[in-house]
């Protein structure tokens, strides 16, 4: 895939990431106290305490290492500085070449057409010649 | 949406009913639309060029101007990313009721990170433009060289077979 593609590929999971990260946090959170009046939330003893410490760490380490793939192929891109008018210059350069080249290339394949046509007129002579069993001028 | 049946063929076909005696005696095809048309009830253009994000009614975060440095604003925008992933995190803890702000300015660089994106696509088109004239403009000098190369081979035969014959 083409590195504009990919960049775009990685721009959407960045996003995919980022909102996986928000959302899972927000929804598997335990209650937190809002104020000293109200008695402590009645806690969730079930499989919240000893993986969900984790989950923040796994999900932001991957939200960062989606970041620094990013920037790595950013770094990646051949852009050229120059910008429209040098690559429309280039162009313009390179048509001239091949229309040169092109017009080369017609004059050498009709030279090799008339000197094979030559050949094979040789050929047909020489085997006139044999057939009919004349001697050579 | 209501169902009807097919509407029938245009009745243009009469006019094409001595077409194979005299090409010249039917309409000719239209010519190619330009501007705006209409399909379908849709209005679409034949210009395709990439709307810039003002007319899409999105703010533009990165540096205008004729020249833009693609690789520095696409990672300023990605830090500008992280930062705001940062502080929605940081909103919905202490005040979990603004977060609406925070996503719609992450859904703003999204959106400025990816028209940046498109904008690059007319650069890559150029640039495959050259490699293509270029590997042509390679394979037609290859050719030119095959076919000087062969034609001085059959000189040389015809000059060896010349001389045998001769020395005959």
């Amino acid at each position: 895939m083409d590195i504009i593609s990919q960049l775009q590929e990685q721009v959407n999971l960045i996003a995919h990431l980022a909102f996986n990260t928000i959302g899972t946090l927000q929804r598997d959170a335990p209650p937190n106290r809002l104020s000293p009046n109200y008695p402590e939330p009645p806690a969730h003893p079930t499989e919240d305490a000893a993986n969900f410490a984790e989950q923040p760490k796994i999900m932001s380490a991957a939200l960062v290492k989606a970041a620094k793939q990013f920037d790595a192929l950013v770094a990646a891109l051949p852009i050229s500085e120059g910008g429209e008018e040098a690559q429309l210059k280039r162009i313009t350069e390179l048509q001239a070449e091949n229309d040169m080249i092109g017009q080369e290339l017609q004059k050498q394949l009709e030279a090799a057409e008339r000197e094979l046509n030559q050949v094979q007129e040789l050929y047909r002579q020489a085997s006139d010649n044999c057939l009919n069993l004349k001697k050579p001028e | 949406m209501a169902t009807a049946t097919y509407p029938p063929p245009p009745p243009y076909y009469r006019l094409y009913k001595d077409y194979l005696q005299d090409p010249k005696s039917a309409p000719e095809p239209p010519p190619p639309i330009e501007g705006t048309y209409v399909c379908f009830g849709g209005t679409y253009t034949t210009d395709d060029t990439l709307p810039s994000l003002e007319e899409q009614g999105v703010r533009q975060l990165y540096s205008k101007g004729p020249d833009v440095d693609y690789k520095k604003e696409l990672r300023s925008l990605n830090g500008d990313l992280q930062l705001h992933v940062l502080e929605l995190a940081d909103i919905l803890i202490e005040r979990p009721s603004q977060y609406a702000r925070r996503v719609e300015e992450i859904s703003l660089v999204f959106k400025n990170l990816h028209h940046l994106l498109n904008s690059l696509r007319p650069h890559q088109a150029r640039a495959t433009l050259i490699h293509i004239l270029e590997l042509q403009i390679q394979r037609r000098k290859q050719a030119v060289e095959d076919i000087k190369r062969r034609r001085e081979e059959a000189r040389r035969l015809l000059n060896e077979a010349l001389t045998t014959l001769d020395g005959n």
